[in-house]
Formats: structure tokens, C-alpha cells, sequence
């Protein structure tokens, strides 16, 4: 008679389909040794390729964020393609969008580790790296945009000569606080996790320049019990502080534009849309970077799983109905509301010069999860997955392109509709994916992007032990 | 010039926040379109013009700006709405103020005026999005530079030397020729009085052929702008947003 | 406003031009009146950081605003109307307040130059004189032709210069100057003339009293954009509208095109091209029957019937603008702009002043009189028609002129191409202009010897139309000349000087001044105006600071009725020369006049119905354009008898399904960076046609619209998506 224990994951399915347990990344390990030296490769070994398509990436961010943005700034705002009423443009769009994709990391990190789910252990990591390396790109974002950004200093509380503060009633001050704590949190959540796989780089390299990164970086980690007892301690206490950080962040950003008086922007829903929408653009990048990731890097087939897909891909359905809720919000709010302004900034986005932006996003955000993402074959279908990842983005993208510059056509004053074309804003919004593709790339290079000591964790907790000739998995309790 | 709850008394404002102290009218029945208000704006407030291109694309620099909308097409009742000359309306309750990140857009309790700080302006531009009659302009680039707009060079020789010449990043919009407003202050206070009624306005009120714009101090039951705004033709624009201008538009037509 | 100078200042600048007088025959411009000094030793009324106020007189075209320039060490920075100038009390348009762009325009002329004709201007082409030798050619120009063979072309402001220039061909014996402009030629001035002549007893121009009336009919006046004396009719029509507190003057505009005036009014009827007079006619009839009592001669044989089918305006229509009449107390009807730009123009300004008859309002309040003429005006003068344009040119054709000299007009742009002024100056074996800015006449001349600007001139112009009182606007410089310019009125001096005989002896003055004072001395212990002066130098003094003298009392000479009524006005069905679908209007551009484009502000600034900038464009119904298969900016050649001319389209509702039009303004080939090759010219499609008074019936032709298939996206301050609506946009 078989008796299983229950471990946590797919137990139920592996009765069903007789499943080869070793299928699942913690029913399948290997010496730890031989785990970290297969990171290390992956880290160490790679073709000319690689330098090739860093090398065009390099080039082409400091193209477009070096000499692109000097012409931006030289000239004025002026080579962009914002006017009068379109005051915003795709800079805006850019930040919301890289705001957006930085939450996955956060959402995935914390959240998942808050609530147990064992199949986010390799990829935490690449989704915190998509946090920082997406703030990054919605910082240069935001300060693309400003007017005269050689002095954003005076939005920083900092004592000065004027001794004047900054306005706190601004939207945008706000923005700016929660940004930067925001930044200055998931660096701390990245940071820490990273300590032991740092620790075991450093162990594993033999000298040079690299030798002594991973040494200061890894602060003298040397796996005592006392150190993971501290370690635990500080990153459970950023799991549980990051969760509202993360909530908050975009829901401030949010009201950038719900505090502000135009049609179409100023509605209470705007701080759950902004939210859910980042988790959806958010889920959908990780996709994309995981099966790149498992494409690209050598041994990383063995970590990233069909089954993490499929963990992704059910997270991007439930996210996806929910967003299909704050769509069928845009329909009826105007409606029933029946505010002429609010009904002309619906019509407008469905009916006007960029229609087909509007429906394009519709089928990417909706029908694109809706067809593909229930059918579990599909989900853990990596190629697939990332496809639909790709697609949910364009929308995701294009929603915020809606909102801002094709919303903001519309005010209360009609004499002054004119509709934007975005200019300069092309090669410099390029320039922040190159720029992010390129951290990405640089960061595979210095840092394991698996944090193997997680996995590893996980794997002992998921032993399958042979008692007599059956194969029963036990599960230890996790603290 | 309140609305009908206001003047029954229902209000938690003071006499002064609906009132106000400088204000306009803008009889929309005199207002022949001519555009001088515009021309005298610019060449007193040394606004920049942008040339065929950016002007077709929205970014010409006009603080003032006469509108006008077709109440129908179809020909032959074909008709026109009155036009419209629209500029800050130095709201009470700007929008555009809490916006800012930086205080370069502002109030003043004194002249209970809307000001804009130009050289405290980082360009967020938000100020602009969040003003319903979107009458703030932005330099886009140096519109006013000689050193990269050679035609200029001879052109400055008319810009006032009472009002900043801006450079780019910089939010600029009507002042209600608040340089001509201290002007008048100082000298009145030089000699201990207060300002009296017509003795300056501003240089849209001053060019208009048709006398359509009244401009003075609003909260002197004797002045002209007083008496204007108490026309039962009065309107404010976009008044259900309670920006509470302190422009009153009286309406055209009979 | 303006600061006053004392008596003792301006002797002493009196005294400072007449030492220098003997200095000026030698060498050196007229400049030196105004002495540059640093900014540490400022004159003596000025102080830094404070501004000086000098009144002086808008040039900016002939209506006489009293303008005061705001000065600032030395540099002009604001113009303001002069509140005391009956003309505008005070007001300015936006030319006016924009010809500061002109006096610091960075095209100017800087210096005298020899061209070379047709090149543009430049130290490549051309030679730099200096101002002796410019002065001996034009010395030498009067000396060594036949007087009769001597021809002045000047522009449309009766001015100081076209006075000097008059004594000095009378004194000659040279045909007397003659005065032209586009605006003239829009305003049809000589129909004006000759129907006041026909009907109110003597050439004039007629003044209408919109201030006072109640009920306004206007056939095609744009008088509250360029005619005549827009400020002016801009502040009589506000008097109008809500002057009265009792009521709330009534405006009708009969035109085939919703102009910026049409816009105004509070019913835009648009009647069939040339059929205003008929319209005129037929109300005047049906006032009549109303009235009751004999209809007179005048409306006496119309068919009313037979009107409504040719204008398109219905029974109804016509009926409720008799009841508005019947019941006016002050009813006043305005010909005008399309309407006498016809064949049948002076037929239908002529039904039209009856009309004014019928009503009696002729010298009341709110009806017509005759302009008053200046104070130092004797007879009535009046530009020239088209017609007298082109036996002008006839006259250049035929070698009739040797010399031409050419000042404040463009006529190589402002006349029609077919009226042939470009070619005729082949014929011409001197032409020599005193243009400011280097314009296309300018650049077709032998010699430009430039004339200061305006704002750095003296002088006094006279105030045509506009006011009830007698008006003479004075100018005064405001700045010194910025460059190496001279006054024309100093040239011509210094020329009859070197020239000797009859010509020294024509102009006896020392310079510029005392040729102003001494056209001036007439006024000298007059009582009835805005000040009293015992003598020439206090009479100066005050003429400078107040800008100008004028009358104090209304003087308008009432013209008598009987003539007008008594006589049958036949108005004959306008006649269109050429075939096409199309009836072509061109009209002045409100914002640039004639002579505009070259400042940029002027060029920023959006059309007012349209809202198109920089730019020309041909308003095309959007019902006319949808047949057609012609969408907004489309390019489309206008095809006429004559030439065509391109331009984008405007799908413009309001206006007449079978009309065209096309602003006059732009099209420049030359005259400064702001306005050469920009825009199209619709005076290339005009052909010779005349109305019975000899003025172009610049709205009596017919058209072809051709496809070109580019596009050429038109600058608008409107947003199309909000104005005209979104969704068809896919």
C-alpha cells in the first residue's frame, strides 16, 4: 500500500499523473557542491556572443542615454514630443511602466515568501534584480522628463541657503519619497539574500579584482548559526515591511494622476488599477527574464522548471481577471456617472485617432491570458509563457500610454486638443530597456542569479526517503 | 459673481476668498477677435514667439488666447460661439498651486494673485496638467535666446525691462501685468494713498479696441470692474470646479 | 501719459537742430536732432530705470492712431494707444502694437545702396553709397529729366512727405503724387468717393456713425478688422452693442463668407456674390411699403421677387431685417469690402447710401455723414483706383516716366501680377526707392535710400476717416535712427537744395522740421481745438506731446437727402469675369494687413475664425470639399483667367458652398526672412476688372480648383480634434 506524506507542492497531481517526482526541482537534488559549482560556471562560462550583444546594448544606451538625453537637455523638452495640453508624455509613461515592472520583484520575493509557496526558490532573485534594475530606469525616467533637472536637488529636503522646503502637498513629493524608500528597501531585500550566495562565490574564486568584490560584498559570512539566525531574522522583517512599501509605492504614483483635476485621471480607482496593473506587467516581465534566463545560462534548465512557469503563469491568470475588472470599471464609471468629460476621455481612447491602441491592448491584457493561460500544458510551456509575457507587456504598455499621452488630449477646454507624437522619447525609451537588458547582463556576470542556498533549503526540506521500496517524501516543518 | 448657494449665505468663505482683490471682466459681447490683447500681452510681457512648426503643434507661448467653437456647422446656420479670450483666471483655489514640487507656483495673500516664481521652476509640468483652462505655457526650448535664434538680436531691443525673459524648463503664464501692479503700489504708497481706480491696467485691457476687458481692483464696490461683474450676464468659466476665478466672462449675445 | 516737454527743452532742441542745420547740408542724417549719450549722462527729463513717453503716430497703415511709445535708455519697449487721439482714445490694434517688430526688425535696410535689379539685397550685389551721393542722384534725378517724366508713387497715409511732394511737383510742373495701397484697393476707396459724389453732393468719404445706431446693416464692411479705421469702428461698434444701457444695438452682416466682422453680427446672411445692392435695394423697398407713403424714385422699380431668387436670401429674411429697421430708431446701412468689389460696386455703394436716405439718418446720430477733413486739409484727396493704377503703369509702359521714385508702398506685391507693375519698371530707366525693409519694389529699384522708421520720424498724418472730430495725428522719433537711414522729406530737401532753380525754390525750408511748422502755421491761435498755441515753437512744443491737434467739436458735414432719393439707382447683376465653379473672395488678413508679414508676432498671431498662423490658406466649405474629394490641408492650384496660385485648404463651414476665399498678405518672394516664401498671394489670380468707379472688382471672378496632391498641414492654434470633433479622424 502506498502512503505518502503530503508534501506541500503537487502532491495531488503526482497521484494523478504518476508523475516522476524528480520532474520537480525539490524532489530533485544534488550535492551542494556540485549546485554551487554549476552556478559559478554559469556565471563564468560564456561565448563571444554574450560580449557581442553587451557590447551593442553599451552602445546603444550611451547613444540614447548619453547623447540623446545631452541633446535633451541642451535643447529643452522642446525635442520631445510634448506641447500644450500633452504636458506628459512617454518619459511618464516610462516611469509608470518601470515602476510597474519593479513590482513583480517585491510581489514575488516577499509575498511568495510570506506566504510559503516552496516554487518561488530560484527566481526570487532575477525578480529582485528586475525591482532595482527597473527603478533605475524609472528614475532616469522621471528626471527625462523634467523641465530643468540640473536642479531636482530642490525637490530634496535638504537644508539650503533658501531655507526653503520643498512642497509636500505635490503629488510628486510624494512620488519621490516613496520612490526612493522603495528603492532603498528592495536594494536592503536584495542585498540580504544575496550575503550566502556571495559568501560562497567568495569561497569559490581563487583572486583578482573579483576576489575582493565578493569579499567586501559579502561581509565576512561564514555560515555560523548565529549569522543565519540573524540573517532569517532581518529578512523575514523586510519580507512582512516590504509588502505595504510595495502597495504603497504605486498607489502614490497613482496619484500623480488621480490628484490631478483632468478628466479620465481624477478617479479614487486609480490606486488599485496603478497597483494590480504593475503586478500584471510585473508577473509578465519575470516571465520573459526567466525564460531567458533558462535559455541563455548554462545549467539553468536544471533550476527554472516547467513547473515555475506554470506557478508564474497562474499568478498572471489571477492577476489578469482582476485587471479585466478595472477595464469593465472604465466602461461603466463614465456611464453611470455620466460626467461629459469623463465619457469624452472614454470615447476619445476608443473612437479617436489612436483606436487601435486602445483594442490592441485589450487583446493583449485579456484575450492574451485568458486564451493561453488556463490550459496547464500551455502555462508550463516556457517559450509560451514568455510570449504571452511579451504581449501582456505591449499592452500593459500601451494602457499607460492611454492614460497619459493619449488621455491627456482631453481637458474641459476644447479649443486646446491636440494629440502627441512622441519624438526623442523613441531611442531614449529603447534606451532604458537596452539599459535594463544591460545591468541584466552585466549582473549575470557578477552575482549568481540563482540564490543556490535557497534552493538548497528547500531541497532538504523536500527529502524523499526510501522506506523499504517505497518512495515516501517527507517535509520538515519550515520555520 | 458667488454662486446661488454663496449668496444665500450657505459658504464657510470669507468675503475676501470669493471676492477677491484684482480682477477682470470679459464682455464676450465686445470681444471682436481682433487679437490685439494678444499682441500688447506679448510685447509687454516679452513672451517669445515659436515660429510655423512648434506654433502648429501647440507650443506657441500666448498667455492670453481668444477661443472659439462652432455651436453648429451645418450650413447656412452655420454660427460661431462668441469669442473667447481666455488667460489665467488667477483662481482662488488654483489647482496648479499644490502641484508643485518646488513652490514656484504660488499664491499671493497680498495681491490674492497666482504667481509664478520663474527661476524656482524645475519643469514638472504638472502645474500645466492640472489647469482646467490650460492657459500655462512652457519653454520648450530658448525661445528667447540670440545666441541661438540670430534673428533675434536686433528683436530685443523691445523687451521690457520689467518682466523676466525665460529661458527653457520654465512655466510662465499671465501675471495680470504684475509688474505694472507694483508699479502703480509702489507709487501710490510713495505718496500714501491707495491705487486708484484706472490709474494703470493691464496691457490686454489697455489695447483692446472694444473696451471688452475691464481689469481693477475687485474688491472696490466703486470700480468699473466692480460694477462690471455684477452684471447679471456674468459667468465664470468651468465654475463647478470651484477654482473660484477671478475672471467673470460676461456672456455674448443678446 | 506721455511726459511733458517743456517749453525751454524743446527750445533747446529747436535751437540744437538749428545749429546743426548748417552742419546738416554738408554731411550727416537728420539723426542728429537726438544726440546719443552714455547712459551716466542721461537728458535732462530722464532718469534711469524710468521711462520716457513720447506720443507720436501709428504707421502701420493710414488710419492715424495716436500711438505713445514707451521708451527705456533710449530703446522703444511698448506701444500704447494715446488716450487723447479721438481717432483711438487710446486703443491700438495689434499692428499697432506689434510695429515695434518693425523698428528693431532684423531685416531693416542700414544703409543707402545701389542695387542691382532683381538681386536681392547684399554687399554681393550692389554698392553701399554714402548719403552725399545718394542725395545728388536724387538731385539729379529731378534736374536732368523733363518734370513731366518724373513720378511719385507713394503709399496710402496722407502724411507730411505726400504734402512736401505735392508742393513740389505742383511747383514743377510734374504730375502730382499718387497715392496707393492694397488696403485702398480691398476698401474700394474710389467707389466710396464716387457715390458720395453721385449721391451726397461731393467726393468724400462717407462716415458712418455705428457708435449711435441701434440697427446696423452692413454689405460686406469688414470694419472691425482692416477698413478704414478699424480701431475706431472697433470702438464704435462696442459703443453700439452695449454703450446704451437701454439697449443692445442690433448687427447684420450680409457677406458670402463668415468674416471676423461676420462673426460679430447677430445674423451672418450669406448672399449670392454681387447681389448686395440688389438686397439693399429691396429692403429699402419693402421699408418703404412699410412706412407707408410714396416710395421714393430710388427703390421705386426693384422686383423683390426676382431679388430673393438671385441672392438666395429668403422672403422671410428679408421681412424680419425690415421689422428690426422699421422699429430702429437709428437704423444705418455700410457698403463695403466684397460687396463694391464688384462690377457692380459703385451701383451698389450708390443703393446703399439711398437706402441710408430712405431711413434719414443722413448727418444724425447713428447714420452716415461725411468724413471731416483735417485741419490743414482743404479738398478732399483720395489714393488711387486700380484703374488709375493701370494707366500708370500704361504710362511706365510706354516710357512716359524716367524717373520713379517709390515710397511706403509695395506695389510689386500689393497690386495684381496682371496689372503688370513688375514688368513696366523695365521701361523705367530709374527707379529709386526709400523703402525701410527691403521689399520686392525695393529690391526691383535702382537705388534704395532708405527712410527712417516711422517710430524715428517726424511728421504729421492726417486722419482720413474714423471720428466725428477734425483730426491731424503728429509723429515725432521715439529713438534715435538705429542705423544709417535719412528722412525722406531731408532727402528731398537737400536734393531741391543741391538741384538749384525751381526746385530750391519749391522747398524753401532748412530741414524736416521747419516744413512741418510751416504747414502748421494755420492752426496757430486756433480755439476750437484740443490745445491753443500764440506761436509756432509753443504750438510745436504742444503738437509733440500731445500728439497731434484736433478739433474739440463733431464737425461732420451733413450731405443733403434729396439727391440721394430722388435719383433711380439701377444696380445691374454683377458681372464675373472668367469660368469656374468657384466665386473667389480674397480678403485682407486681420491680423497682417498688407504689410505685415515681415513681423514675427504679427505672423504668430492665429487668424481669427480660423486660427491658422504663418501661413495662407484657401476656406473651402466642408460640404463643397467632401464632393470634391478634397480634405483638410490638401495643396489646390485656384486656376483664374489671369494666374493661379496654390495654397492648402481650411474646410471652413461658414461660408457659401460655391465661394472660395483666400487671405491677402502673405506670398512674399522678399521683404525680410519672416515673410519671404511663405504663404501664396491671391492678388496672382486677379485679373483687370474694374467697377464703374475704376476700383478692382477684386471679388468678381470666377475660379477653378485643381487637385495637386500634396499636402501641406496648416499651423492652427485650435485643436482640430476638440474644434471640429475626433471621430471621423480614423
Amino acid at each position: 500500500m502506498a502512503s505518502y506524506a503530503k508534501p506541500l507542492a503537487r502532491q495531488k497531481h503526482a497521484e494523478e499523473h504518476e508523475e516522476d517526482p524528480r520532474q520537480h526541482l525539490m524532489h530533485d537534488p544534488l550535492p551542494r557542491g556540485q549546485m554551487n559549482a554549476m552556478v559559478m560556471e554559469s556565471m563564468r562560462e560564456t561565448g563571444p556572443i554574450f560580449w557581442i550583444i553587451t557590447a551593442v546594448l553599451a552602445a546603444f544606451v550611451v547613444f540614447a542615454l548619453g547623447y540623446e538625453w545631452y541633446v535633451l537637455i541642451m535643447q529643452g523638452q522642446g525635442v520631445a514630443g510634448v506641447t500644450r495640453p500633452d504636458y506628459w508624455g512617454v518619459f511618464l509613461v516610462n516611469t509608470v511602466f518601470w515602476i510597474g515592472i519593479s513590482h513583480a520583484g517585491t510581489f514575488i520575493s516577499a509575498i511568495l515568501r510570506v506566504l510559503k509557496v516552496e516554487s518561488r526558490r530560484p527566481f526570487t532573485r532575477a525578480a529582485e534584480l528586475m525591482t532595482t534594475f527597473g527603478l533605475v530606469q524609472a528614475g532616469l525616467s522621471i528626471f527625462m522628463h523634467l523641465g530643468r533637472v540640473w536642479l531636482t536637488y530642490w525637490m530634496f529636503p535638504i537644508p539650503n541657503q533658501r531655507t526653503i522646503w520643498p512642497d509636500f502637498h505635490s503629488p510628486l513629493m510624494w512620488d519621490l519619497m516613496a520612490i526612493t524608500t522603495y528603492l532603498l528597501c528592495s536594494t536592503m531585500y536584495l542585498f540580504l539574500p544575496l550575503i550566502p550566495d556571495l559568501a560562497m562565490a567568495r569561497d569559490r574564486t581563487q583572486g583578482g579584482w573579483l576576489k575582493v568584490f565578493y569579499k567586501t560584498l559579502a561581509l565576512g559570512f561564514r555560515g555560523t548559526e548565529g549569522e543565519w539566525k540573524n540573517l532569517t531574522t532581518a529578512m523575514n522583517i523586510f519580507a512582512f515591511a516590504i509588502i505595504p512599501v510595495m502597495f504603497s509605492v504605486h498607489t502614490i504614483v497613482s496619484w500623480d494622476f488621480a490628484m490631478a483635476t483632468r478628466p479620465g485621471w481624477n478617479s479614487t480607482v486609480f490606486g488599485p488599477y496603478f497597483v494590480i496593473g504593475a503586478l500584471h506587467s510585473g508577473m509578465a516581465a519575470v516571465a520573459i527574464v526567466l525564460f531567458l534566463l533558462r535559455s541563455t545560462m548554462k545549467h539553468y534548465k536544471y533550476f527554472i522548471r516547467p513547473e515555475h512557469f506554470n506557478t508564474i503563469g497562474m499568478l498572471m491568470l489571477l492577476v489578469s481577471m482582476a485587471w479585466a475588472y478595472f477595464y469593465f470599471n472604465d466602461y461603466i464609471v463614465p456611464w453611470y456617472g455620466g460626467d461629459i468629460w469623463d465619457k469624452l476621455f472614454q470615447e476619445y481612447a476608443e473612437e479617436g485617432p489612436k483606436w487601435y491602441l486602445w483594442y490592441t491592448m485589450l487583446i493583449c491584457n485579456i484575450a492574451v491570458p485568458w486564451l493561453i493561460l488556463w490550459n496547464r500544458k500551455w502555462r508550463e510551456t516556457p517559450w509560451l509563457l514568455a510570449l504571452a509575457g511579451i504581449l501582456i507587456n505591449v499592452g500593459m504598455y500601451l494602457e499607460r500610454y492611454i492614460i497619459i499621452p493619449v488621455g491627456v488630449t482631453i481637458n474641459r477646454m476644447p479649443f486646446t486638443w491636440r494629440q502627441y507624437e512622441p519624438r526623442i522619447e523613441i531611442p531614449m525609451t529603447v534606451g532604458t530597456f537596452a539599459f535594463f537588458l544591460l545591468l541584466y547582463m552585466l549582473a549575470s556576470r557578477l552575482i549568481p542569479l540563482i540564490p543556490v542556498w535557497e534552493v538548497q533549503e528547500g531541497q532538504e526540506a523536500h527529502l524523499i526517503r526510501k522506506i523499504g521500496k517505497a518512495e515516501i517524501s517527507t517535509l520538515s516543518e519550515m520555520e | 459673481m458667488a454662486t446661488e448657494l454663496e449668496q444665500a449665505g450657505f459658504t464657510n468663505r470669507s468675503e475676501e476668498e470669493l471676492g477677491g482683490r484684482w480682477g477682470m471682466v470679459v464682455d464676450q459681447d465686445l470681444c471682436t477677435g481682433c487679437q490685439a490683447c494678444v499682441a500688447a500681452c506679448s510685447m509687454e510681457n516679452n513672451v517669445p514667439f515659436v515660429g510655423e512648426e512648434d506654433a502648429g503643434y501647440g507650443r506657441a507661448m500666448h498667455w492670453i488666447r481668444i477661443e472659439r467653437l462652432w455651436e453648429s456647422t451645418e450650413y447656412p446656420e452655420v454660427k460661431m460661439t462668441p469669442f473667447q479670450p481666455t488667460m489665467c483666471q488667477q483662481c482662488h483655489n488654483a489647482p496648479c498651486e499644490p502641484v508643485c514640487p518646488v513652490y514656484a507656483s504660488v499664491h499671493s495673500d497680498s495681491q490674492d494673485l497666482n504667481l509664478q516664481v520663474y527661476n524656482r521652476c524645475i519643469g514638472t509640468r504638472y502645474c500645466g496638467n492640472n489647469c482646467p483652462y490650460q492657459v500655462r505655457a512652457f519653454n520648450w526650448y530658448d525661445y528667447t535666446d540670440a545666441r541661438i535664434r540670430p534673428e533675434l538680436t536686433t528683436l530685443q531691443n523691445q523687451l521690457n525691462p520689467d518682466v523676466t525673459v525665460r529661458r527653457r524648463g520654465i512655466m510662465e503664464k499671465c501675471t495680470f501685468c504684475i509688474q505694472r501692479i507694483h508699479k502703480a503700489e509702489d507709487k501710490a504708497k510713495s505718496e500714501g494713498r491707495e491705487v486708484e481706480d484706472g490709474e494703470f491696467t493691464t496691457a490686454c485691457a489697455q489695447a483692446c479696441p472694444a473696451s471688452a476687458i475691464t481689469f481693477g481692483r475687485i474688491d472696490d464696490p466703486k470700480s468699473e470692474v466692480s460694477r462690471a461683474a455684477t452684471s447679471s450676464r456674468g459667468k465664470h468659466l468651468l465654475e463647478e470646479l470651484g477654482t473660484l476665478p477671478r475672471v467673470t466672462y460676461l456672456a455674448g449675445g443678446a | 501719459m506721455s511726459e511733458k516737454i517743456s517749453r525751454r527743452d524743446f527750445l533747446k532742441l529747436a535751437s540744437v537742430g538749428a545749429a546743426t542745420t548748417a552742419v546738416l547740408t554738408g554731411c550727416g542724417p537728420a539723426s542728429r536732432y537726438v544726440v546719443r549719450e552714455p547712459y551716466t549722462k542721461m537728458p535732462e527729463y530722464t532718469y534711469n530705470g524710468l521711462s520716457t513717453y513720447y506720443a507720436t503716430t501709428c504707421r502701420e497703415c493710414a488710419a492715424a492712431c495716436g500711438l505713445v511709445i514707451r521708451t527705456m535708455q533710449g530703446r522703444a519697449i511698448k506701444a500704447e494707444g494715446n488716450a487723447s487721439n479721438p481717432v483711438n482714445l487710446g486703443k491700438t490694434c495689434a499692428r499697432g502694437q506689434a510695429t515695434l517688430h518693425g523698428l528693431y526688425n532684423p531685416d531693416r535696410i542700414t544703409e543707402p545702396y545701389k542695387g542691382i535689379r532683381g538681386q536681392p539685397l547684399g554687399r554681393e550685389s550692389g554698392s553701399v553709397l554714402d548719403w552725399d551721393a545718394a542725395i545728388q542722384v536724387v538731385a539729379d534725378a529731378l534736374k536732368n529729366n523733363n518734370p513731366s517724366e518724373v513720378a511719385f508713387l507713394m503709399g496710402m497715409a496722407p502724411d507730411h512727405l505726400f504734402d512736401l511732394v505735392s508742393d513740389l511737383t505742383a511747383a514743377i510742373g510734374a504730375p502730382a503724387p499718387v497715392r496707393f495701397g492694397a488696403l485702398g484697393m480691398f476698401e474700394s476707396r474710389a467707389t466710396l468717393s464716387k457715390a458720395a459724389e453721385n449721391l451726397l453732393g461731393q467726393p468724400a468719404m462717407p462716415f458712418f456713425d455705428i457708435a449711435n445706431a441701434d440697427v446696423v446693416l452692413s454689405f460686406g464692411a469688414n470694419f472691425l478688422e482692416t477698413w478704414l479705421s478699424p480701431v475706431a469702428y472697433t470702438r464704435g461698434f462696442a459703443k453700439m452693442r452695449r454703450g446704451n444701457p437701454k439697449r443692445r444695438g442690433y448687427f447684420i452682416q450680409f457677406e458670402s463668407r463668415l468674416s471676423q466682422t461676420a462673426a460679430k453680427a447677430d445674423e451672418w446672411i450669406p448672399i449670392h456674390p454681387g447681389t448686395d445692392g440688389l438686397v439693399a435695394l429691396a429692403i429699402g423697398k419693402l421699408v418703404a411699403e412699410a412706412k407707408g407713403g410714396v416710395t421714393p424714385r430710388a427703390f421705386a422699380s426693384v422686383n423683390v421677387a426676382d431679388v430673393v431668387t438671385k441672392s438666395g436670401v429668403a422672403l422671410e429674411t428679408l421681412e424680419s431685417i425690415v421689422h428690426h429697421v422699421v422699429e430702429a430708431e437709428s437704423p444705418v446701412a455700410i457698403p463695403g469690402g466684397t460687396a463694391l468689389g464688384q462690377s457692380n460696386g459703385l451701383s451698389t455703394a450708390e443703393a446703399v447710401l439711398a437706402f441710408n436716405a430712405l431711413v434719414d439718418n443722413f448727418g444724425k446720430p447713428g447714420g452716415v455723414s461725411l468724413s471731416p477733413l483735417s485741419p490743414n486739409q482743404n479738398v478732399y484727396h483720395r489714393p488711387a483706383s486700380a484703374q488709375e493704377m493701370t494707366d500708370f503703369i500704361a504710362k511706365m509702359k510706354s516710357g512716359g516716366i524716367k524717373v520713379l521714385f517709390v515710397h511706403g508702398v509695395n506695389p510689386v506685391f500689393e497690386l495684381p501680377k496682371s496689372l503688370g507693375f513688375a514688368e513696366a519698371l523695365s521701361s523705367v530707366p530709374q527707379v529709386i526707392s526709400f523703402a525701410t525693409f527691403p521689399d520686392e519694389t525695393a529690391l526691383a529699384s535702382d537705388y534704395i535710400f532708405p527712410d527712417h522708421h516711422g517710430l524715428e520720424s517726424w511728421g504729421y498724418q492726417r486722419s482720413v476717416t474714423g471720428t466725428q472730430q477734425s483730426v491731424l495725428s503728429g509723429a515725432q522719433p521715439v529713438v534715435s535712427p538705429s542705423y544709417n537711414t535719412n528722412s525722406t522729406v531731408d532727402v528731398l530737401l537737400r536734393a531741391a537744395q543741391l538741384a538749384g532753380g525751381k526746385f530750391a525754390e519749391a522747398l524753401p525750408y532748412a530741414d524736416e522740421v521747419a516744413f512741418i511748422q510751416s504747414k502748421l502755421t494755420n492752426l496757430i491761435g486756433e480755439t476750437d481745438g484740443s490745445f491753443v498755441a500764440p506761436e509756432i515753437n509753443t504750438f510745436a512744443a504742444y503738437f509733440q506731446q500731445h500728439g497731434g491737434w484736433w478739433k474739440n467739436a463733431a464737425e461732420l458735414p451733413t450731405p443733403s437727402a434729396a439727391s440721394a432719393l430722388g435719383q433711380g439707382v439701377t444696380v445691374e447683376e454683377a458681372e464675373f469675369a472668367g469660368e469656374g465653379e468657384f466665386f473667389f473672395v480674397p480678403f485682407v488678413s486681420p491680423t497682417l494687413a498688407e504689410a505685415g508679414a515681415n513681423k514675427p508676432w504679427l505672423q504668430e498671431l492665429p487668424d481669427p475664425t480660423t486660427t491658422v498662423l504663418w501661413n495662407t490658406w484657401v476656406e473651402m466649405n466642408p460640404e463643397t470639399g467632401k464632393e470634391l474629394g478634397i480634405e483638410n490641408d490638401d495643396v489646390v492650384k485656384i486656376v483664374s483667367e489671369a494666374g493661379e496660385v496654390e495654397a492648402p485648404v481650411y474646410l471652413y463651414p461658414a461660408i457659401r458652398p460655391d465661394v472660395i476665399a483666400m487671405p491677402f498678405g502673405q506670398g512674399h518672394t522678399a521683404y525680410g526672412r519672416f515673410a519671404q516664401g511663405r504663404g501664396a498671394n491671391p492678388a496672382d489670380v486677379l485679373g483687370l476688372h474694374f467697377n464703374e468707379a475704376g476700383d478692382l472688382a477684386f471679388a468678381g471672378m470666377r475660379v477653378k480648383v485643381e487637385k495637386t496632391g500634396r499636402k501641406q498641414v496648416l499651423s492652427r492654434l485650435e485643436g482640430k480634434l476638440g474644434v471640429y470633433g475626433f471621430i471621423e479622424e480614423k
